[in-house]
């Protein structure tokens, strides 16, 4: 192994990366949203919602993210929507692990106990002071840690957007392999970078995890 | 109408798919039972770098081994064709996220289990296959069952090698027809093909479905009323949580 010439890449593969992590980044953040307002759209009882919802997560769930990204970035421009590669990978990717994060949200909001919605009333809360200050708190405690793995799962599965041609950091690799051929190389060091952004994104969560516990530590 | 048109064409991709698939569920299990072994063998200095290799393959994104298998292979004198190539690192990619499940699945079987297994002179493989792999199979085939569909879902990686599959043929069939007829049916092809996947992974769940009432019987009829009624495998013991789709 050549480390000489990871150095060399190495400008190369912190584009690349900075691509990664603003890609995931959006789609993590915008998945958030869109998870916990699906997770109270299928908890609603709103039947035409749910049906909605539950439909879009089993659809999703159900194919691969492979061909959802091609569906995206190649079937909607002739329906008449044309968005550039970095727009079409955010949206892939926001879709993809909105899917996942409304279930995970869902799980959460299905462990906040009854008694929390009696004791709110007796308290003379309303409905929204209800659903934002008490159950969102407790619920998002209970769905952190599947939502991390959703999240960190989000990191990873950028990197099926080298196929459309995003230049993020597989790309890269890639991409110097078909000039220069030193594969084993290029793969390490995307392994390294990967699997420190992994590490870093749970102990991040284990951290967020410990921290949000503290109320409830000691009972 | 296209598709109708290319019929065969796309069904011969389907085949593959199927082909690639049960290659990739078939090796993945494969593996997943030998990291499980590894995984729990009495000796740190073994086990420990079996843990080691399933979490980076855990962690390292699907897409990169998929590559990395493909490019790095040659380099050490094995040359694999795409089919083999992706089937290799799925396989291996599904067996270490396989090993966990199996391995959360056979320790939720009571350790008293094991024991009177032993008692009653059945110890080694025998006792295993007859006696704690059915108990552990309500804990196993939940999240098993995902992990298949995933693996037929990451059968579509195959394209980016270029293996002929239903992804490879839907990209093949709408650059032919953009140069011969112009206009893009992409949506057409891509649509189609999703559903495709879609109603295939549906059929797996439903076989899944069915797999799991029959192993969950024997806990409908002897338990105890507090649990009737009850997902055998909440009576058990959770799962690590997984999140193995992509």
């Amino acid at each position: 192994m050549d480390f000489n010439y990871i150095l060399d890449a190495l400008p190369d593969l912190m584009r690349g990366l900075k691509m990664t992590l603003m890609v995931s980044g959006l789609a993590i953040l915008l998945s958030c949203i869109i998870g916990a307002v699906g997770a109270a759209l299928r908890t609603s009882g709103f039947k035409p919602a749910e049906y909605l919802v539950t439909g879009y997560v089993e659809f999703i769930r159900g194919t691969p993210y492979l061909v959802q990204i091609f569906f995206i970035f190649y079937g909607l421009p002739s329906l008449g929507l044309r968005l550039s590669v970095f727009w079409s990978g955010v949206v892939a990717l926001t879709l993809w692990a909105s899917a996942f994060q409304i279930e995970n949200f869902r799980g959460g909001l299905a462990a906040v106990s009854h008694g929390v919605r009696d004791a709110s009333a007796s308290l003379g809360l309303k409905r929204w002071h209800h659903a934002l200050l008490v159950v969102f708190p407790l619920a998002a405690r209970a769905a952190l840690p599947s939502s991390m793995n959703t999240i960190v799962a989000t990191v990873k599965n950028s990197a099926y957007l080298q196929a459309i041609g995003l230049v993020e950091l597989t790309f890269v690799a890639v991409d110097r392999i078909a000039y220069d051929f030193r594969a084993i190389e290029m793969f390490f060091s995307i392994c390294v970078i990967y699997l420190l952004c992994v590490f870093a994104l749970s102990g991040l969560g284990h951290a967020l995890e410990h921290r949000l516990n503290r109320p409830f530590a000691g009972r | 109408m296209l598709l109708l048109e290319f019929r065969s064409f796309l069904f011969d991709g389907l085949l593959n798919t199927l082909l690639l698939s049960l290659v990739m569920i078939l090796g993945g299990t494969l593996f997943a039972i030998l990291f499980a072994a590894g995984l729990s063998l009495p000796s740190r200095w073994l086990s420990r770098p079996v843990f080691l290799i399933v979490e980076c393959l855990r962690d390292i994104p699907l897409m990169v081994t998929v590559l990395l298998v493909y490019f790095i292979l040659p380099n050490i004198g094995i040359s694999l064709n795409p089919f083999w190539s992706s089937a290799l690192s799925v396989s291996v990619w599904g067996g270490a996220n396989g090993a966990h499940i199996i391995r959360a699945g056979l320790a939720a079987v009571p350790k008293g289990q094991w024991e009177t297994v032993q008692a009653f002179g059945l110890g080694g493989w025998k006792g295993l296959l007859l006696v704690v792999v059915p108990q552990a199979m309500p804990v196993i085939l939940p999240p098993y069952i995902s992990l298949v569909t995933g693996l037929v879902q990451a059968s579509s990686l195959g394209a980016v090698l270029g293996v002929n599959e239903l992804l490879r043929s839907a990209q093949v069939l709408i650059e032919q027809t953009t140069i011969a007829r112009g206009g893009s049916p992409a949506y057409l092809v891509y649509g189609a093909i999703l559903v495709v996947y879609f109603v295939l992974c549906w059929a797996i769940a439903f076989v899944g479905r069915r797999l799991e009432a029959h192993f969950a019987k024997p806990y409908r009829r002897d338990r105890p009323s507090v649990d009737r009624g009850k997902d055998p495998s909440q009576v058990l013991a959770p799962t690590a949580p997984l999140d193995i789709r992509t």
